[in-house]
């Protein structure tokens, strides 16, 4: 009946309209509601799902010498990272980056095992990559997932020398540097620090400010252009420092101490800043810049020379004769003996029961002050350190920087040992030491320890009679140490001495002379005897020139006599440094 | 003949069209930006979407001037064929995991449940204008829901729920416009929403008191009053002992079904990033070619399902809000045709085809905008989809024919 009529009630049509427009109403309002009432929250998260912020690392000041020249320097290197999440195949792209680069896939899971903190996060996979290894991925970027590359600026060092210790070196850092930091935004996991050295000291300096780069992503982590409106923060790259070092010296000092355990410094007593600081032996400074292998690892840690020790701030060595200084000003000030106050030297002293020996078995025949030292006669301060105090020269010890800190801006340095009576007590018991204990301490032997950097100071004092500044690598405004309360006729004495050593007939360090027109060189031998066999040799001295002058601290562990190891490699770098044709700024 | 059809299409409510074409246009316009700006050389979906709008305009001009009577006279043998139709996918190839599509060697695949779901609403208007049922005898609703119900079922099993909603969204409404009973036609949704509302205890409570008070005040005899209440409760009692039989993997998976939020990078993931294409276009839209979630391929099926987002996004609630009012004009104006139709066929087949574009229209933005699960239904005119552009155009060759008041 294809005509039948229409008679639908009106009504009918009024509900389908309204069931129509309420369709559309909640539509609209649903609209509205994400459109216009939310639209804070979703326009937050539409930028979250495809804004991604990457660091990028500052480069790190450069450390200089005191001339300018570059010690450590930057150079581009290539890290290859793998997201986790975002990798789809692992062994697929780990055979496909093997393939691209020749990196072996076994090194590459062992990385991303020994790496891995998060499925979100890159792991480092390899690190050094050429630019030819990069152009190969790039060809194979289509059959990789989640694999990305990174630049980094790393540590490059001057081939002249090593210094590894006083520079130090970088390493990633981890949860406990981590938790002390308040401000996380510069440091992250990954990011590498000053591990050790200047490089620790100055990290604050050196570090500079990370920059961060702004890029989109699509819906597949896929990099997809840069974001308008969105500026890029750039890195502040680290400030350089300029240290004290001279690199020439330096290289020249390390070459005389490469085959020796030892140490050594050279200095400015004026100044405090040290020219030259070698511990030997000593590691290459870029062993720790790469992914190190377990192998060069083990060489390192298991050599029994110690190459990781800084023998300069953290080796402790009894002082032996360089010590003599000390325990003369503490026998003048007190007046306890006087300049000409002699001693019979056959060789030997006989304290009750026992027999000590002087170092020369013939005897050194009269003896005073001046020869005492010159000579480096035994006997002598065997019979005048009974007139000591312990505690009084444990103080005159202090008063030259024995037993406490140089304060040098490294990170680590030990503080020696200077015996009190309440130490002896407490080591030995009340009766249990004499005063024998401290015949062995007038000779800088016994309970004395000291660093070679304490020397350096000490040898400083000497040479300036007390105005010196603290030692330092790093130039900043520092105020001179603390004045010493000495007489000049002491002081006169003790330099009298020291130029004795070097210049009169049976001194012990006429080896350190390189006899140059104008130069004095002012000197004291040491000859340590310790229990890990040959005695160690120490030189300590200064050379003036003019209104030039440096001082030099060796220390030969194990090396024999200071007067004959020692003190002809301090010749070689007074030599060096006061001969016309090498000029120096001395600030 | 030439004057004859002048003369049909000049008494056709040709007003219908300046919503659809605004709507075609702005759909055009997003599906530009959705392809050529993300660098996809044609054949690419906006071309494709010019292309079909060739036979889109044949079959509009075709479906307006067809004779009514022919229309009247041979529809239960389309309805025969189009129920073989939707059965043939099952015997092609499995398309993106469905059987939705049949290949007919052409260079696109054609749906035929996109034919289907009007199909069944000029058979339903027909049986139901044809024979002058008693309405308001429950048992003349069963016979019309069979004849939508053969051929949504075997849709249901390509699977495609969706569409298969949509060919169910018309009978309720053209039972309703003949004279059905209100009651009974709530009586055939109840027991869906018993099963669905049980999940909720607050809301299952609610439910049972409505459900009592509609009994009540429809006083049938008491008998079936009773059967009908304590029939649905007890769907409503035993589902959630069957739900709890289910191992947990078979419940996440409905469950990520009805609350997608739950998994945020499995089913729920589309809808998220729907919404927050939707949210983050805000009130003027981030500029056209401009959407983050868009272009950057957050945004899923952007082409058709999620399409609105992607306007959403780039122009903004303005322009949702323009749409919204074009597609509400749209359907007034159907329903205003089918209140004023002269005769009864016209007039319910008006009710079904304004029916289906709502489904459509309501269910897209619904899940679009995430107030309804994911169903994958396109928008009319708006989305891209070749079947479903043909067929929408028929649609409106229809309701220009079927409202146009000139006899047979």
């Amino acid at each position: 009946m294809l005509r039948s009529p229409n008679s639908v009630p009106k009504t009918k049509f009024w509900l389908l309209i309204g069931i129509t427009f309420f369709l559309h109403i909640l539509l609209l309002y649903r609209f509205f509601q994400l459109q216009v009432l939310d639209y804070d929250l979703y326009k937050q998260r539409a930028n979250s799902n495809r804004i991604r912020a990457n660091s990028v690392p500052a480069p790190r000041g450069l450390i200089l010498d005191r001339n300018g020249k570059i010690i450590v320097d930057n150079y581009p290197t290539y890290v290859l990272f793998g997201i986790g999440d975002e990798i789809v195949s692992k062994s697929q792209n780990f055979s496909v980056i093997s393939k691209a680069t020749g990196i072996d896939t076994s090194y590459l899971s062992i990385n991303y095992k020994n790496n891995f903190r998060s499925r979100f996060l890159p792991t480092k996979l390899a690190k050094d990559l050429t630019i030819s290894q990069l152009s190969r991925l790039e060809e194979y970027k289509n059959d990789l997932t989640g694999i990305i590359y990174k630049q980094y600026p790393e540590r490059i060092f001057n081939p002249k020398i090593r210094a590894s210790h006083v520079l130090g070196y970088l390493k990633e850092l981890d949860q406990e540097f981590l938790s002390t930091k308040t401000n996380k935004t510069d440091y992250q996991f990954g990011d590498l620090i000053g591990w050790s050295g200047l490089e620790r000291n100055y990290e604050s300096i050196l570090r500079g400010r990370k920059g961060v780069s702004y890029f989109q992503v699509d819906a597949f982590g896929r990099e997809a252009g840069k974001i308008e409106g969105q500026k890029n923060i750039l890195p502040s790259p680290g400030t350089d420092i300029k240290t004290t070092l001279d690199l020439e010296l330096q290289e020249l000092l390390e070459k005389e101490l490469k085959d020796v355990k030892g140490a050594g410094i050279v200095s400015n007593p004026r100044t405090g800043g040290l020219l030259a600081y070698v511990s030997s032996p000593d590691y290459p400074p870029d062993l720790f810049t790469g992914l190190i292998s377990t192998k060069d690892w083990e060489t390192v840690i298991t050599d029994i020379d110690k190459p990781l020790l800084d023998r300069v701030t953290n080796g402790l060595y009894p002082p032996g004769s360089i010590y003599k200084m000390i325990v003369a000003a503490e026998l003048l000030e007190r007046k306890l003996v006087s300049e000409s106050w002699e001693v019979f030297c056959p060789g030997y002293y006989e304290f009750y029961d026992r027999t000590f020996k002087c170092w020369n078995e013939n005897g050194h025949g009269d003896v005073n002050l001046e020869k005492a030292i010159v000579e480096s006669c035994d006997v002598y301060f065997y019979q005048a350190i009974q007139k000591v105090d312990i505690d009084n020269l444990s103080e005159r010890s202090k008063m030259f920087h024995h037993g406490k800190k140089t304060n040098i801006d490294l990170p680590s340095e030990m503080k020696g040992r200077v015996p009190t009576y309440n130490y002896m007590n407490k080591k030995y018991g009340k009766w249990g030491w004499s005063k024998g204990a401290l015949l062995n301490i007038s000779i800088g032997q016994g309970e004395l320890l000291v660093t070679p950097l304490q020397v350096a100071l000490y040898t400083n004092i000497l040479a300036t009679r007390g105005e010196t500044f603290p030692l330092h690598l790093v130039n900043k405004k520092i105020n001179k140490i603390n004045k010493i309360h000495i007489r000049n006729s002491t002081w006169k004495l003790l330099e009298k001495a020291m130029r004795g050593v070097i210049i009169s007939a049976k001194g012990t360090g006429r080896r350190a002379d390189p006899k140059i027109k104008d130069l004095n060189i002012f000197g004291k031998t040491g000859t340590a005897e310790n229990p890990h066999g040959e005695p160690h040799a120490w030189f300590i001295g200064y050379g003036l020139k003019n209104d030039k002058i440096i001082s030099i601290v060796l220390m030969l562990e194990n090396g024999g006599h200071g007067g004959e190891v020692a003190a002809p490699i301090a010749r070689s770098i007074f030599k060096k440094y006061f001969e016309n044709d090498y000029k120096i700024a001395i600030k | 003949m030439l004057l004859n059809i002048w003369k049909k299409i000049k008494k056709s409510p040709t007003i219908i069209l300046i919503p659809v074409f605004i709507l075609l246009l702005l759909g055009l316009f997003s599906l530009l930006s959705i392809t050529t700006l993300q660098s996809q050389a044609p054949p690419n979906a906006f071309s494709k979407q010019l292309f079909f709008l060739i036979p889109s305009f044949i079959m509009l001009f075709v479906m307006s001037v067809l004779s009514k009577r022919l229309i009247h006279k041979y529809i239960y043998v389309f309805y025969v064929l189009v129920v073989f139709a939707v059965l043939l996918p099952f015997f092609g190839d499995k398309v993106s995991g469905t059987y939705r599509w049949i290949n007919f060697g052409l260079p696109f695949d054609i749906q035929p449940s996109e034919i289907a779901k009007w199909i069944i609403v000029l058979v339903l208007a027909r049986y139901l204008s044809d024979h002058n049922l008693q309405m308001t005898h429950f048992s003349s609703n069963l016979f019309p829901l069979l004849i939508a119900l053969i051929p949504t079922i075997i849709v249901l099993n390509q699977p495609d729920l969706g569409t298969a909603f949509v060919m169910m969204s018309s009978v309720l409404p053209m039972l309703y416009w003949i004279g059905a009973r209100p009651f009974h036609l709530f009586m055939i949704v109840a027991p869906l929403l018993s099963i669905l509302l049980a999940f909720n205890v607050s809301v299952f409570y609610f439910w049972a008191f409505f459900l009592a008070i509609v009994i009540f005040l429809s006083k049938p005899k008491l008998i079936y009053g009773l059967g009908l209440y304590f029939g649905n409760i007890f769907l409503g009692l035993i589902f959630p002992l069957v739900w709890n039989s289910l191992r947990p993997y078979q419940q996440n998976r409905v469950l990520t079904y009805i609350n997608p939020e739950i998994d945020p990078l499995g089913a729920g993931y589309h809808i998220i990033q729907s919404k927050t294409a939707l949210g983050s276009g805000g009130l003027f839209g981030k500029g056209w070619g401009q959407g983050t979630q868009t272009h950057l391929k957050f945004l899923p099926v952007q082409e058709s399902d999620f399409i609105v987002s992607a306007i959403g996004e780039e122009l903004g609630f303005i322009f949702l809000l323009l749409m919204i009012l074009l597609f509400f004009f749209f359907i007034y104006k159907i329903l205003r045709l089918a209140i004023n139709a002269s005769d009864r066929f016209s007039g319910l087949i008006l009710i079904g085809l304004a029916s289906i574009f709502m489904a459509h229209i309501f269910i897209n933005s619904a899940m679009a905008s995430g107030l309804m699960p994911v169903k994958g239904l396109p928008l009319p005119f708006i989305s891209y989809g070749g079947s479903f552009l043909v067929s929408s155009f028929m649609m409106i060759g229809m309701i220009l024919n079927f409202g146009r008041d000139d006899g047979y």
